[in-house]
C-alpha cells in the first residue's frame, strides 16, 4: 500500500500527489490518499471518476481517506503513454525560436540539403518542447509556399500553436507572395525584435 | 522588507470568483431594473452593463477586483487594472474614467506595498488612456484590488455576448493557461520563464484586439476570465441562442501549461467551472482529459473571444497578428442551436 498524506496541503497539491502516486505505484498495489481539504477531496474524486479509476472513500473528523485500487485500471499511466504516442499536440513551448535562412539544411550537396531540411521540419513536430516562433527569411521563405514539400508539416506545427513569421521583402524578391500558405508576412523590424528577444535561436 | 503577496492566498485572480452556478442561483432573485436605456443588463451575464445617455452616447460600466496573482505588489496592480479595463474593450467601448477598489491589511503589510499596487494600477490606466478619479480603501486580509471603470460607446456599436451568429468563426486573442501557471508558480512547478510570460499576457490590454473588432464591425465577443474558455463560450452561446464548437487542440497555450495539467496541476476553479458547463455541453468520447481541464481553467485578464464572419476571418487574424497579438488563432465556430450549447472536441 502506497500511502500519500497530503494533510495541510492546498489545491491543487493533493491532486498532483495523487496523480504522481498513480503513475509511480506498481499495478498490483493500492494507494491511500489522505487530505484535510474538502475541496481537494471533491476534486480528486471527480478526477478519478472522469478517468474511470475505482476508489472508495471515508471521512472522519474532517480528514478524508481515499483508497484507490490500481488493479482494475490504470488511467494515469494509460493516459500519459497515450499522449506520447498519438497525434494530440503537446503544446509545450520553450524560450527558443527556429530561424530558416535557407530552404536547405547545411552546406554541401543541394539535394542532400533539401532532404535534410524536410527531415528536420518533420522532426520539429515530434519535439517535446516546441519553439515559440519560427522565422523564415531569404530563401527560407520558399519553404512556406504551396509547392513546398514540407508545407503540410509546417501547417501542422502552426496548428500546434507555433507562430511563423516570413520576411515580406524576401517573398517579394522571389515573386512568391501569392504562394505563401503559412504564417504572416512580416517586416525586418518585427523579425529583428523576435530574434533579439528569444532566449535561444536554433538554425538548421 | 520584501513583500510576497502570493503566499497570502489559496486562489488568486479570477480563480477567486464565486462559482458561476452559485452566482446564477442567487442572481435570479434580484429584481431586473426596467428602463429602455439599459442596453445591456445583468440578464445576459455580459462583461459589462451599458446605459444609453443619448442617441450618440452610452456608458459601459464594469468592475472587477481580486486577491493577488503574483508576488510583486506593483505587478499585481498592473494585472488587476488590465483585467478590470478589459471588460470595456470586450464590449467595443473606449475606457475613460475609473475608481480604485482596494482592500489592504494595514497591520500585516507595509503601506508601501499598498502604494505599489496603486502605482501599478495607475500606470496601466494611463497606458489605456483612463483617468483614475477616486477610490475606496478598506482594511481587510488578504489584499484585493481592482477598478470600477466607465467607458464611452456609441449605442449602435455595442459588441455583446449575444451577438454570435451561426457560421461565425471563433478567434481567441491570447494563449490560455494563466490559472494553471499561477497554481504551478505557488507550488514551484512552473518555470520562471513561464511565470514571466503569463504575467506579460495578463498585463496586456485588450485594446488592440478591440480596435480590430471595431474596424471589422464585429458584433459578438466576450473576454475570457474566471469561468474559463468553456464557461465564457457557454455564456455567449446561451445569450446568443446558438451552439458553439471548440477544437480544444487549437487553443494556444502559455509555455508548459499542458505538462503542468498532465502532472495534476489543476486549480480548484477548473472543477467549479466543469460543474457549471457540463450539463449544457457535449464532450466527445475520446476527449483528452488534460485539454478538457485547460478549457475550464480560470483566466485572469485573458484574451478576447470574438465571433468573426468567415469571409473576413483571414483579414482579422492578420490584423491581430500585426497588432502584436501574435498567437491569435481560430479555435472553433458558431452553429445553429443544437441539442447542447457547447460542443468540445479534441
Amino acid at each position: 500500500m502506497n500511502i500519500v498524506d497530503t494533510s495541510g496541503q492546498q489545491c491543487p497539491a493533493p491532486l498532483i500527489a495523487t496523480k504522481r502516486a498513480l503513475r509511480e505505484t506498481p499495478a498490483d498495489e493500492s494507494i491511500r490518499v489522505i487530505t484535510d481539504n474538502r475541496t481537494s477531496f471533491n476534486n480528486i474524486c471527480r478526477f478519478l471518476k472522469d478517468n474511470n479509476t475505482e476508489f472508495s472513500s471515508e471521512e472522519s473528523n474532517g480528514i478524508w481517506t481515499l483508497t484507490i485500487s490500481k488493479k482494475t485500471s490504470e488511467p494515469a499511466n494509460a493516459d500519459t503513454s497515450e499522449y506520447c504516442t498519438n497525434d494530440i499536440p503537446h503544446f509545450s513551448q520553450g524560450d527558443f525560436i527556429i530561424a530558416f535562412p535557407s530552404d536547405k539544411m547545411g552546406e554541401g550537396d543541394a539535394e542532400l540539403g533539401h532532404l535534410l531540411m524536410n527531415n528536420f521540419i518533420k522532426a520539429i513536430r515530434d519535439l517535446d518542447i516546441l519553439p515559440r516562433k519560427m522565422v523564415f527569411y531569404n530563401k527560407g521563405v520558399i519553404l512556406g509556399t504551396e509547392d513546398s514539400p514540407v508545407i503540410d508539416h509546417l501547417r501542422e506545427i502552426e496548428k500546434m500553436g507555433v507562430s511563423m513569421l516570413l520576411c515580406a521583402t524576401c517573398a517579394k524578391y522571389y515573386s512568391i507572395e501569392e504562394k505563401i500558405k503559412i504564417g504572416t508576412l512580416s517586416n525586418m523590424f518585427e523579425i529583428a525584435r523576435v530574434m533579439s528577444t528569444a532566449g535561444n535561436i536554433v538554425r538548421p | 522588507m520584501k513583500v510576497d503577496l502570493l503566499q497570502m492566498v489559496e486562489a488568486g485572480g479570477c480563480s477567486a470568483k464565486i462559482s458561476p452556478r452559485q452566482l446564477e442561483e442567487f442572481l435570479k432573485y434580484l429584481p431586473l431594473p426596467e428602463d429602455p436605456d439599459i442596453l445591456v443588463g445583468i440578464d445576459t451575464h455580459d462583461d459589462a452593463g451599458v446605459y444609453r445617455v443619448s442617441d450618440e452616447l452610452a456608458l459601459v460600466f464594469t468592475t472587477d477586483f481580486f486577491p493577488p496573482v503574483c508576488s510583486d505588489p506593483y505587478e499585481f496592480g498592473q494585472i488587476a487594472a488590465a483585467n478590470s479595463i478589459s471588460d470595456v474593450y470586450s464590449m467595443g467601448g473606449t475606457p475613460v474614467i475609473a475608481l480604485n477598489i482596494m482592500m489592504f491589511p494595514s497591520s500585516r503589510l507595509p503601506l508601501d506595498a499598498c502604494a505599489e499596487i496603486l502605482k501599478g494600477g495607475a500606470d496601466i490606466a494611463t497606458e489605456a488612456g483612463v483617468r483614475i478619479i477616486g477610490g475606496h480603501t478598506i482594511d481587510d486580509f488578504p489584499p484585493k484590488y481592482g477598478l470600477a471603470v466607465v467607458g464611452y460607446i456609441h449605442p449602435e456599436k455595442i459588441i455583446t455576448n449575444s451577438g454570435a451568429k451561426p457560421g461565425d468563426l471563433l478567434i481567441l486573442t491570447k494563449p490560455a493557461g494563466t490559472g494553471v501557471i499561477l497554481a504551478g508558480l505557488r507550488l514551484n512547478m512552473a518555470s520562471d520563464g513561464d511565470a514571466e510570460l503569463a504575467k506579460m499576457y495578463m498585463k496586456t490590454l485588450n485594446r488592440s484586439g478591440a480596435e480590430v473588432m471595431k474596424k471589422f464591425s464585429i458584433k459578438g465577443a466576450t473576454d475570457i476570465t474566471g469561468y474559463g474558455l468553456a464557461g465564457h463560450a457557454l455564456k455567449m452561446a446561451k445569450a446568443s441562442n446558438v451552439s458553439v464548437e471548440i477544437n480544444l487542440s487549437r487553443i494556444p497555450l502559455i509555455g508548459d501549461t499542458y505538462r503542468l495539467v498532465d502532472e495534476g496541476c489543476i486549480p480548484g476553479a477548473s472543477f467549479r467551472n466543469l460543474e457549471f458547463v457540463e450539463n449544457d455541453s457535449h464532450l466527445t468520447m475520446d476527449l483528452n482529459y488534460n485539454l478538457k481541464m485547460i478549457a475550464m481553467d480560470a483566466q485572469t485578464s485573458g484574451g478576447l473571444l470574438m465571433c468573426v464572419p468567415p469571409e473576413v476571418s483571414e483579414n482579422v487574424l492578420s490584423e491581430l497578428h500585426k497588432a502584436g497579438l501574435s498567437r491569435s488563432v481560430v479555435i472553433g465556430r458558431v452553429t445553429e442551436k443544437r441539442e447542447k450549447y457547447l460542443y468540445l472536441e479534441n
